[in-house]
């Protein structure tokens, strides 16, 4: 719930008092802690005791949660768009 | 992005598998979560400086929210569905599926919540729903429809797989595709803690 928190503080400052001239220093900010958080994600599997061994099984069970996810989005959001935006979005403009 | 996540990835696996101590790194990899709170404050700014939003939303009513409403919905039912196939607990399985495309955060929320290998399986899947819709986007303008190349996209529509649907859809999908990526976005942390406390 805290991370709710600081993200409903950083929304009220975003709108309210942050300059715009700092919306690319934000993201770059963004990107930087992406990477860290990143890399010590990796420095905890790496120190995690078979975990060459267990890459093999993190990987199929990762396809699945990519795959199925994913699959039922396309096939749900077809059905809904073909029900209420029937008109819309076919063509290419220009 | 991707290029520069993956290498941050296997660099810090490879500093782990290692054995080697150096103490400003063992810092940064023991407190990640203030890097997190650091993360969620900088992208609520983001979120916040999307100022035309509530403008745009009252243009394309109730419609705005069919696509994202759409690529949530789908993505749970999926979770639920690989947590049977997996044996994964259900909470663990939807916060999981949750992740709509958005690598950093999800793995990292994940392994907040979970542990390490479950945040490891979200970025992985997250990142591969990503390469995947690089190379869906144009096979699924061509055989379904516009809005629809959304969808694997996820939360990440607003951004990195933007070009993609900019190439291969219309203005109006450009659009769409933006306000659903903002709302994804804000949804994936809300998703995570829900699906992990109520499930």
């Amino acid at each position: 719930m805290d991370i709710l928190i600081i993200m409903g503080i950083g929304i009220f400052i975003g709108l309210k008092f942050f300059p715009d001239k700092y919306k690319k220093k934000n993201e770059k900010m963004q990107m930087v802690c992406t990477i860290l958080i990143i890399f010590s994600m990796g420095v905890m599997l790496g120190r995690r005791e078979n975990f060459l061994q267990e890459i093999t099984s993190l990987g199929l069970t990762s396809f699945l949660y990519f795959f199925i996810p994913t699959l039922f989005s396309i096939l749900i959001v077809y059905l809904l768009t073909r029900l209420f935006m029937k008109n819309k979005s076919k063509e290419k403009e220009g | 992005m991707v290029l520069l996540t993956v290498i941050a990835l296997l660099l810090g696996i490879a500093y782990g598998l290692s054995g080697i101590d150096i103490t400003i790194i063992n810092f940064i990899a023991e407190h990640t979560h203030y890097i997190l709170y650091l993360l969620m404050f900088l992208v609520g700014i983001s979120i916040g400086l999307h100022r035309g939003l509530i403008q745009k939303i009252k243009e394309y009513h109730v419609k705005i929210f069919i696509i994202p409403f759409g690529i949530i919905i789908g993505s749970l039912l999926g979770g639920i569905v690989c947590s049977f196939m997996t044996g994964i607990s259900m909470n663990t399985s939807t916060a999981m599926a949750s992740g709509l495309g958005w690598y950093s955060l999800s793995g990292v929320m994940i392994s907040e919540f979970a542990g390490v290998s479950f945040g490891s399986i979200t970025f992985l899947s997250s990142l591969m729903r990503e390469i995947f819709s690089f190379i869906s986007i144009p096979f699924i303008a061509k055989y379904f429809n516009f809005p629809t190349c959304i969808a694997p996209a996820g939360a990440t529509s607003e951004d990195t797989t933007l070009p993609m649907l900019i190439r291969y859809t219309n203005e109006e999908t450009v659009v769409l595709s933006v306000i659903n990526g903002i709302l994804c976005s804000a949804a994936v942390p809300i998703l995570i803690n829900l699906c992990y406390q109520i499930f």
